[in-house]
């Protein structure tokens, strides 16, 4: 176990300098860096030449990139063009984006696996299709539109909640968004529970369980549910890189200051530091997930093993 | 991973047969040759596969309808101009936001454009970007996949890792920052942007369903005759991976006209004076309160369409996967 | 009689139609007696097993008609509670496939610890401690340390004699063993047979042994039960079976046996194929693949007749048992 997860951690790196290289290139090249600095105006050429001094900006990317990432490691994640410390931003976005999405992924254990142990066993009854059809709904409906569409009406018509969300966003004002931001792995996670189940109580060992004459709620519970979980819990558990991450949508519609929020404000006035900083912290975020969620899975099934 | 999974979520693993009632099973494979489930290559003649598929299709009334949705909706983006007799770019501020009206059932935007003519006229823009951004992404993601599968080796392992970055980046930031600088006012970059970044789920669909063609005996029967690798990669092994990509790209479809609606929500897909659904919903979110209207039917129409993609790509994995009935 | 099946119908329904698995099957089994079922796959004899058990897939399969008379309560007319205190308790089932039937993610001192616990109430650590003597019971080696073992970590015959511990567990009064040997190597196919054998003899329990392996049979079954298309076409003591079959179907799986003294013959198969349980033939659904059909057959469905009043009772679902013991 602990040589495997040294070789992950290993791998890890690879994927880690790619992705982070990957915007950052993005966010260099493409973008002009001192675009947003002269206000709405476009910087004289003096100007633009020594802010580009002042940021390391005249050097080749891939210096640029070295310096930054020998920064980051030393916690230093830069400064954002407002003169805001990135990591400031960061304190104050991330717990906002933390809690939005526990309460997503609260959504997805609490209600996508209930709909899914429910539908899965009642295959073909009508509880099933509708279930089914309307967690196709959800999946074709884009987030943007679920999320504006639950405003209006929850917000707006009936009055149950403020349609944007204040700048402590408390896990009560998080519950909607929460949702929305759910909505589609909701599905995903009713449909794969729901296979999982289906197919699991057709398996041998769930045939023996009932011949031992144990009873209907034991079988389904200690033999069907803990077998046919696996699969969803790995999902969840890569699911919470994905949110964090896909927020930005969410985090805009209900004016939520997260991370979602503070990326989109420096892509849109294109501080670099700003959105390769968040980014780098969500690759980490993702990676570590997914290793964790590895690791889940050797405990959860013994057939596993990591050598 | 140790499993991945498809595009709709559910794990893609190969094991775990289930054990189903021995009478009918056993009835089954007298009526059928057996058609191995998606993914581990059909064991019999692809030919009973795609026969078998077919005759489930023709009975599923999802299939039925997603395909008459579907249907109507290329045949309106072709020649918008039969339902829609308007011009989608004419407006007049003095109507703007007004409800519905005879001669305009869908009421006025923001603009004072005629809501039903800029919906329909939104067809053709989703549908295009769908269907060349699916083509881009198959093509791509298959000749690569294809190759990892087949030959292995560094050339796989190095792929691999690249994918690993891909899936690192989540999309709708990847597209923030890449489309953000894009000042381009054709369809073309969003595609391009949904090519870079999606053809890594196609990429490992088609490796592995290559990976496993590989082992079956009569591939390893034709090299010991000395077949050819072009060969062997054409007439063998492509009819068995064609049928997981196929579905994994209709599902997708579904998903990148949703994907390009929500950049242009978020301002960096399409531009206007281009007719988009993301772009006029985008327009008329702050109008919410006011005046719905704007909202809802480019609103509906994008989630028709892209419901109907994804129910057509379900119905069809479905037939091809009997394992998953 | 402990168990005693009687007319026993059972169907499944599908997409593609109705399939009977199950048309009408008598039989029975006493305390301390081996009835051997056999018949290829397909002939309904795990289905008819499953039905007894009551652990039939319910939809798509159904019961359509018949009794399952043990210890002379019919369990078709019992409620499910009542029914599942029979299951494992009173009557146990041994399947093929240990490995994937014994449930992956569970140590294997848990499922067989868990017939005590459900059935009998006790606490988990008692139930722990009977686990290890159920073990140790069925000859698995250091079987304290192997408790807390997983399925996957036994080799394939360990596995089967957990299989077989689980059964034993409660000391039923009947068990159901479904190809118990099939999917183990040559070598311990013997050593679980045996084993069961044993156990069976010592508690006195009534065994329904399903197979399609006729060497098997020979040496440890009392009664043959032969099935075909969801019938029993012969039953008989096993040693009149082996003399003189009475219908030639069992006639032709008698000849399919490879034998040591006739080296170089052609072995025989049965030509054909099983039947589509969806369409069984008219008349005798064996008549399509038997070389002594006659017309009668293609027409008339034939009883159960009485072979020679012979004393254990000798049945043959053959219009011409006679000429099939004769030729």
């Amino acid at each position: 176990m602990g040589r495997y997860v040294v070789r992950r951690l290993l791998q890890m790196i690879p994927v880690f300098i790619g992705a982070t290289l990957l915007i950052f290139l993005m966010v260099n090249v493409m973008g002009d860096p001192i675009a947003g600095l002269c206000g709405e105006r476009q910087c004289d050429p003096a100007t633009a030449a020594q802010l580009k001094k002042e940021f390391g900006l005249d050097k080749p990317v891939w210096q640029q990139y070295l310096t930054y990432m020998g920064n980051v490691f030393t916690g230093d994640f830069g400064t954002a063009f407002n003169g805001q410390k990135v990591t400031e931003l960061m304190s104050t976005a991330f717990p906002v984006t933390i809690r939005l999405t526990i309460v997503a992924i609260l959504f997805e254990i609490v209600i996508g696996i209930t709909l899914g142990v429910v539908t899965g066993l009642r295959r073909g009854r009508p509880v099933d299709t509708s279930v089914l059809l309307f967690t196709l709904v959800v999946i074709s409906v884009p987030t943007f539109v679920t999320g504006l569409l639950l405003q209006l009406l929850l917000g707006v018509e009936w009055g149950w909640i403020k349609p944007s969300v204040s700048t402590d966003a408390t896990f009560g004002e998080l519950i909607v968004p929460g949702l929305v931001l759910a909505s589609v792995s909701l599905a995903y996670v009713t449909r794969l529970t729901r296979t999982s189940i289906a197919e699991n109580r057709r398996s041998d060992y769930v045939r023996t369980a009932i011949a031992k004459g144990l009873p209907r709620q034991r079988v389904i519970v200690r033999h069907l549910l803990r077998n046919s979980l696996i699969s969803v819990v790995t999902f969840i558990g890569t699911d919470i890189g994905a949110l964090m991450g896909g927020a930005i949508v969410t985090e805009r519609i209900f004016n939520i200051h997260g991370v979602g929020y503070q990326l989109y404000q420096g892509i849109l006035r294109q501080n670099t530091q700003t959105v390769v900083g968040f980014v780098t912290v969500l690759v980490l975020v993702f990676l570590v997930a997914n290793l964790l969620v590895d690791l889940l899975y050797a405990v959860l099934d013994p057939r596993i093993r990591y050598a | 991973m140790p499993e991945q999974y498809d595009s709709e979520g559910a794990v893609s693993s190969a094991g775990m047969g289930g054990a189903m009632d021995l009478a009918v099973t056993e009835a089954q494979t007298l009526e059928r040759t057996p058609g191995g489930p998606e993914g581990t290559g059909p064991a019999g003649k692809p030919r009973s596969l795609w026969s078998d598929a077919w005759r489930d299709l023709r009975r599923n009334p999802v299939f039925i309808v997603s395909a008459l949705v579907i249907l109507f909706l290329v045949v309106i983006s072709l020649w918008p101009s039969l339902i829609a007799s308007g011009n989608p770019l004419k407006c007049d501020l003095a109507k703007a936001q007004e409800g519905s009206q005879p001669g305009h059932p869908f009421g006025y935007d923001g603009q004072g454009c005629d809501v039903y003519t800029r919906t329909v006229y939104g067809t053709r823009i989703s549908i295009s970007v769908g269907v060349l951004a699916t083509l881009g992404v198959a093509l791509l993601g298959s000749a690569l996949g294809g190759l990892a599968g087949y030959f292995g080796g560094g050339w796989d392992s190095l792929m691999s890792r690249i994918t690993d970055i891909f899936f690192a980046i989540p999309v709708v930031l990847g597209g923030l920052v890449l489309l953000s600088v894009v000042t381009s006012n054709t369809i073309w970059p969003v595609i391009g942007f949904i090519v870079l970044l999606g053809w890594t789920q196609v990429y490992r669909i088609a490796r592995g369903s290559v990976i496993t063609a590989k082992q079956n005996d009569y591939v390893h029967a034709a090299r010991a005759l000395g077949a050819s690798d072009s060969r062997i990669l054409l007439r063998h092994i492509t009819p068995n991976a064609v049928a997981p990509v196929i579905v994994v790209s209709t599902i997708a479809l579904g998903t990148y006209i949703a994907l390009e609606a929500t950049l242009s929500y978020l301002g960096v897909g399409l531009k206007p004076p281009t007719v988009s659904w993301g772009i006029d919903i985008s327009a008329a979110s702050p109008y919410i309160r006011n005046a719905p209207h704007m909202l809802l039917w480019p609103a509906g129409a994008l989630a028709v369409t892209v419901l109907a993609f994804i129910m057509l790509g379900d119905a069809v994995r479905d037939a091809l996967d009997p394992k998953l009935r | 009689m402990l168990l005693e099946v009687r007319d026993l119908h059972v169907e499944f329904r599908t997409r593609d139609g109705v399939a009977k698995a199950v048309n009408g099957v008598d039989y029975g089994v006493d305390a301390g007696e081996t009835l051997a079922v056999l018949g290829e796959s397909g002939s309904g004899k795990s289905v008819t097993a499953q039905a007894i058990m009551g652990i039939l897939d319910i939809p798509p399969g159904r019961i359509t008609g018949g009794e399952v008379l043990f210890q002379g309560r019919d369990l078709l007319k019992l409620k499910e509670e009542e029914r599942r205190k029979v299951r494992g308790a009173e009557m146990a089932m041994i399947f093929q496939d240990a490995l994937s039937s014994l449930n992956p993610v569970l140590p294997v001192g848990d499922q067989l610890g868990e017939m005590f616990v459900v059935h009998r109430g006790m606490s988990r650590k008692d139930a722990r401690a009977k686990a290890v003597e159920l073990m140790e019971r069925v000859r698995i080696p250091a079987a304290k340390e192997r408790v807390k073992d997983y399925p996957h970590q036994f080799s394939g015959g360990m596995r089967q004699r957990i299989m077989i511990a689980m059964a034993l567990a409660l000391e039923p009064a009947l068990i159901i063993a479904d190809e118990p040997t099939t999917a183990l190597d040559v070598t311990v196919q013997a050593q679980v047979m045996d084993l069961l054998a044993e156990l069976q003899r010592e508690y006195n329990m009534g065994l329904i042994l399903i197979t399609h392996d006729l060497g098997v049979v020979a040496d440890v079954a009392d009664r043959i039960a032969v099935m075909y298309a969801g019938r029993i076409v012969e039953s008989a003591p096993v040693h009149d079976i082996y003399k003189v079959p009475a219908h030639p179907y069992t006639k032709g799986l008698l000849e399919s046996i490879p034998r040591l003294d006739q080296k170089g013959e052609e072995l025989y198969a049965i030509k054909g194929l099983p039947p589509n349980l969806m369409h069984i033939p008219p008349g005798c659904a064996f008549h399509p693949r038997c070389p002594m059909a006659q017309d009668v057959c293609r027409t008339d469905e034939p009883p159960l007749y009485e072979v020679n009043g012979e004393e254990p009772a000798r049945r043959s679902a053959c219009h011409f048992w006679r000429e099939c013991m004769n030729g």
